[in-house]
């Protein structure tokens, strides 16, 4: 039976466990309403530069791009966004698993999967599973290319229009036919989504939600606009840009997940920390009540025996 | 008379939101102004001076390329990145501009950092010029 000061001691370092806990539950929701303000900061200027490119679709009858073929698919990269730091629940496996899945999925489809990764849970997992030429259990032909590493000391919106000139650059190159991003996309504080989006070859122009939103977006297309330089020039420069914007809201979008997660998974570890306490606490007072009874009896009849 | 609505926003945040009399905006092929009844206009940005005027106060900003949208009584500026001119270290522009000219002189044209490193003159530059104007 454990002894009294064994139970003292577990209590304080259970104790000091929750401190932790509640710590960096403290610094992930901090951290969470910075990230939130982050992507409602960025909202502005996605949603005009996505009318932008609207607009401009909806009177050049062939929008004619090569960021925008789809071509016969051969090889294919899959960016795995996870985050730098564990402890945030199932954020990052969530994300591998889903990412691993697309692998098993697409291994026929594809000739050759490439797996680059921003994040070093991502990276770690990646690097290790696809080290030999694939040959892992999950995909047949997956490789691993690359690591965005420490991106997420300076999330900014140059950092995201990096990754996406480098994949434009592979794209282009006819090095891969496909581009897909794995990310954890941030619903609320407490729940995330993984999401699986195609980044390229982009997708045509999104469609205006709601019937307001079209209504107002036919009405605009009736301004006629005049290019400076050219109609040609404007979209060639706006087609990557929205691939920019499509990145870096990614990256804004697990940034908040992660945070979320982290502070849902330390609020659980705190309140499992607190009944542990209880129970370890009430362990700790019978332990005592016995050992006072037992002593007593001892007592009482060494004193008998005494008669 | 009826004054300009001038929106600048950047992917990290809106900047600005505010009436203007008139807006000079740098285009692609050079500064345009904007004024009240200008034709709807869409262009590219270079990375240049932005400057609005409202009565008598001036505001000047630096942005580093983007687009901009020119409606009847708006100007939408879509800029990469965008910040007063007074924010602008001289000096240092002027000594990163130097850097990478004479990093700029030992290469070849068709080497990988060339393209780079004229980014950075032309960036530098343009900073520079903005933030001397007169």
């Amino acid at each position: 039976m454990a002894s009294l000061r064994d139970i003292r001691k577990r209590i304080k370092s259970v104790k000091s466990t929750q401190q932790i806990t509640k710590a960096m539950k403290m610094v992930a929701a901090a951290k969470l309403r910075k990230a939130q303000e982050a992507i409602i900061a960025a909202r502005p200027y996605a949603g005009m530069l996505d009318q932008m490119i609207s607009d401009l679709a909806a009177r050049s009858e062939s929008v004619g791009h090569p960021l925008l073929q789809t071509r016969p698919a051969k090889a294919c990269e899959l960016v795995v966004l996870t985050s730098d730091r564990g402890l945030a629940g199932g954020f990052n496996s969530n994300v591998i698993r889903r990412a691993s899945r697309f692998l098993f999925e697409n291994a026929k489809t594809y000739e050759h999967i490439t797996v680059s990764t921003i994040g070093r849970k991502g990276h770690d997992f990646f690097r290790k599973n696809l080290a030999e030429g694939g040959a892992g259990k999950n995909g047949a032909h997956a490789q691993f290319r690359k690591d965005f590493a420490g991106l997420y000391t300076r999330v900014s919106f140059q950092t995201a229009q990096d990754i996406a000139t480098e994949l434009t650059t592979l794209f282009l190159t006819g090095k891969v036919d496909a581009v897909y991003l794995v990310y954890n996309e941030f619903l609320s504080a407490i729940s995330q989504r993984v999401s699986l989006v195609p980044l390229l070859p982009l997708s045509g122009p999104p469609a205006a939600e709601g019937a307001d939103a079209k209504a107002k977006a036919s009405a605009r297309s009736l301004v006629d606009f005049k290019y400076e330089p050219a109609r040609e020039d404007v979209l060639a420069k706006l087609v990557p840009q929205a691939l920019a914007i499509k990145v870096y809201r990614a990256l804004l979008e697990s940034v908040a997940a992660e945070h979320g997660a982290r502070m849902s998974a330390m609020e659980n570890a705190t309140n499992n920390a607190s009944d542990m306490i209880g129970k370890l606490t009430l362990f700790y007072n019978r332990t005592r009540q016995a050992v006072i009874t037992k002593e007593l009896m001892e007592i009482v009849s060494g004193a008998e025996a005494l008669k | 008379m009826t004054k300009l609505n001038v929106e600048v926003v950047t992917p990290e945040k809106r900047l600005l939101s505010v009436q203007a009399d008139d807006v000079v905006v740098p285009g692609h092929p050079g500064l345009f102004g904007v004024r009240p009844g200008h034709t709807p206009v869409l262009s590219i940005m270079d990375d240049g001076p932005l400057t609005l005027r409202d009565g008598t106060s001036t505001q000047v900003f630096h942005v580093e390329g983007g687009f901009v949208e020119v409606g009847p009584d708006l100007v939408r500026v879509l800029a990469n990145a965008a910040y007063p001119v007074a924010t602008i270290d001289v000096a240092a522009a002027q000594k990163r501009l130097d850097e990478a000219t004479a990093r700029l002189k030992g290469l070849a044209a068709d080497d990988a950092r060339f393209l780079v490193e004229a980014a950075v003159v032309r960036k530098e530059a343009a900073r520079i010029a903005s933030a001397t104007r007169k």
